[in-house]
């Protein structure tokens, strides 16, 4: 007994290992760096510590920011999920001796960068873009309209790059699940949309839940898209956060709203699998 | 035990087995997938401007090898007695901010092998410089941020016995405000700030700085990314200095510039993208990138606005702990030749301080408002100076400003 506790105490090390030096103790720079102040040049001063940072972060100059940033990344999951779903049903059940092939072709780009890809909707969605440039070549539109800068950009940037994250759990979640089941429903005279509602859609919804978290949580972090395809309005906490590392250099200040945005995603995604877990699985 | 296989009605055991089973491989996947969603969260990008869309002419080569001997303005002196460069020299500028042969040149001439690196904005460069040990040796720094990178020791003096073409500076250059006597820095190039527009869409001549804040151009204008600036111009509007410290001047330009927001498309550092794009009719602008924009898109006109503008300027400084001293001092002095400082003008279309280089920059250049405004236009400008602490107090305000509704 005691020696099977060691030899597991044993294979979890590294992974404890990685968690600890990557994950707790940044979390803990970032929390005491947050308590600090900035000096006149942009350093850290931690000769008084206090929740100072922390008070301006709720300060009511920031709702705007953090609503733009929920709304986005909810539109984006929903989106990712509604055009994922589909494509990770159809994979697994009629790819066939594909499956691997098409699964490849949908991470094949991540294997390019992420912010070449988001330069590329760039210039698919300027004025003089190709939308815009098809649009009005055939005659649909005389003036151009304003695609770019606008939160329909933003959205359409990041599903675009998040769909990857839906489709993989989806695809497991949905391939998964025992075909027999289905046929079950049919032969007790389910039609199509019944089988689907009452039996397909209840048993993967865990590959749901994985998918809704694995595009929320990036997405509510993700910066670099709102920035090349948002406008003046358009701007996330995540901005606000780069913005005051990088142009105020105001490291506390954005050390709070960082450990604030991580805290919160971080109780929201347990409190979300613990409810899901409970009444979906049972 | 077999009916359990068998019975298609999820109890309570299968659910969990296909539930333990499923978050397996999920779990494994959603990792996998996770691992490359963070390899693909490339950091930051912010678009810098300055495509190389200039049309040089026929940029005059940096091969005038100055006699050594006494160092009066002769358009190239050699410092005495010749100094022996490492091999070796690491430079950090912008993207597209130099001549096409003023490295070429200079690695010809002292066989030095040169590094050059652009960075993407200029706080992806403060922010490596500000760990020590970014292994550069020469950058280029706004002027206004010299003093603060000298008290914070990131930068160190310059050997001035390594550049004796320093007697080529223009005398207002030779003890500017922010680096008495240019010890610890070369001034490099110099621009102004005002407003851009494509005239083709707007019909009329703008001169005000309230044109930004016109609802008729609502959706077609751009403000620059950057705090200093977008504050500059919100004050210079309201007749208050650039370098105000005053808290209430200061909240009027933030109403000013929140009054603006709705009716801007975005805040921008590239400049030359969204005019030459047509995104942007009517942009804050720096004016040499107009100048590279006006080669895409001819109808776009730079203006110093009548309440003026901003006047600021770039210089080469050394970095502290730099490890190839001697070659960055002559690197330095290098770009200090009046040949290669002509070149490197012709190219980016940006006016350098270098008296001497004036007979071999490209005429049009020299008459080119936008690049090289008159006495007139300049005296209209103001200088961006260091506020120290005070700093704070625009950063506040525009953090404001770009969080807020």
């Amino acid at each position: 007994m005691n020696r099977d506790r060691t030899r597991d105490a044993v294979f979890l090390l590294p992974g404890l290992a990685w968690l600890v030096i990557f994950f707790a103790v940044p979390l803990a720079i970032i929390f005491v760096v947050s308590l600090g102040s900035r000096d006149q040049f942009g350093g850290v001063v931690l000769d008084t510590l206090g929740f100072q940072n922390y008070l301006r972060a709720l300060e009511p100059d920031f709702l705007p920011t953090i609503a733009n940033s929920l709304r986005y990344a909810a539109l984006t999951t929903i989106f990712s999920i509604a055009i994922a779903y589909p494509i990770a049903y159809w994979i697994s059940r009629y790819g066939g001796r594909r499956k691997t092939l098409l699964l490849i072709l949908v991470m094949l780009p991540f294997w390019t960068s992420w912010v070449i890809r988001t330069y590329a909707w760039m210039t698919i969605l300027r004025d003089n873009g190709v939308v815009n440039g098809i649009l009005q070549g055939l005659g649909i539109t005389g003036a151009p309209i304003a695609l770019l800068n606008t939160d329909l950009a933003v959205v359409l940037g990041m599903t675009y790059g998040f769909l990857p994250f839906a489709i993989l759990p989806l695809y497991v979640s949905i391939d998964r699940l025992d075909p027999s089941l289905v046929a079950a429903a049919r032969d007790l005279y389910a039609g199509g949309r019944a089988a689907f509602w009452h039996v397909t859609l209840p048993l993967t919804m865990p590959g749901v839940i994985a998918a809704a978290l694995l595009t929320f949580i990036p997405a509510i972090g993700d910066f670099v898209t709102p920035d090349l395809l948002g406008g003046a309005q358009t701007i996330t906490i995540a901005k606000v956060i780069q913005s005051l590392f990088l142009s105020s250099k105001d490291w506390p200040f954005g050390a709070a709203l960082g450990f604030l945005l991580i805290v919160t995603t971080v109780v929201a995604t347990v409190g979300t699998l613990r409810i899901l877990r409970r009444e979906v699985i049972g | 035990m077999s009916d359990h296989d068998r019975v298609p009605v999820p109890s309570g055991t299968l659910a969990r087995r296909l539930a333990e089973e499923r978050l397996t491989r999920r779990r494994f996947l959603g990792r996998l997938a996770a691992v490359g969603a963070g390899g693909a969260m490339v950091p930051l990008l912010a678009a810098c401007g300055a495509g190389a869309t200039a049309s040089p002419t026929a940029a005059p080569t940096a091969t005038a090898t100055g006699t050594p001997g006494p160092t009066t303005s002769s358009p190239s002196a050699e410092p005495t007695p010749a100094p022996t460069p490492e091999g070796e020299l690491y430079v950090y500028n912008y993207a597209d901010y130099i001549g096409e042969d003023a490295i070429p040149s200079f690695e010809k001439k002292y066989g030095v092998k040169v590094t050059y690196d652009p960075f993407d904005t200029y706080e992806t460069m403060t922010a490596k410089i500000s760990g020590g040990n970014s292994g550069y040796d020469v950058t280029f720094a706004t002027s206004v941020d010299v003093p603060g990178f000298l008290a914070r020791n990131l930068v160190q003096p310059l050997d001035l016995s390594l550049i004796p073409n320093r007697v080529n500076l223009a005398p207002e250059w030779q003890d500017p405000g922010y680096d008495p006597g240019n010890k610890s820095s070369m001034p490099y190039m110099w621009w102004t700030t005002g407003f851009a527009y494509d005239t083709e869409k707007i019909k009329e001549e703008l001169t005000s700085w309230a044109a930004l804040w016109d609802a008729r151009w609502k959706g077609k204008m751009a403000m620059l990314d950057d705090y200093r600036e977008a504050f500059g111009a919100a004050l210079i509007r309201l007749g208050y200095s650039v370098n105000t410290t005053s808290d209430a001047e200061l909240d009027e330009a933030l109403a000013l510039l929140q009054e603006q927001k709705p009716l801007l498309r975005t805040y921008t550092t590239d400049d030359i993208g969204v005019l030459s794009s047509g995104d942007v009719w009517l942009s804050h602008a720096w004016g040499s990138d107009v100048y590279q924009v006006v080669a895409e898109r001819p109808s776009v006109k730079y203006v110093i606005p009548a309440e003026g503008g901003i006047r600021g300027s770039d210089a080469m400084v050394l970095l502290a702990g730099a490890k190839h001293p001697v070659a960055a001092n002559l690197f330095i002095n290098h770009m200090l030749d009046a040949q290669v400082s002509a070149a490197n003008t012709n190219f980016i279309g940006y006016m350098g301080p270098n008296a001497a280089a004036r007979e071999f920059i490209d005429p049009a250049i020299l008459d080119d408002p936008t690049v090289n405004p008159d006495k007139a236009a300049i005296e209209k400008l103001q200088e961006l100076l260091d506020l120290g602490p005070d700093l704070q107090k625009y950063q506040e305000r525009w953090t404001k400003l770009r969080a807020g509704a």
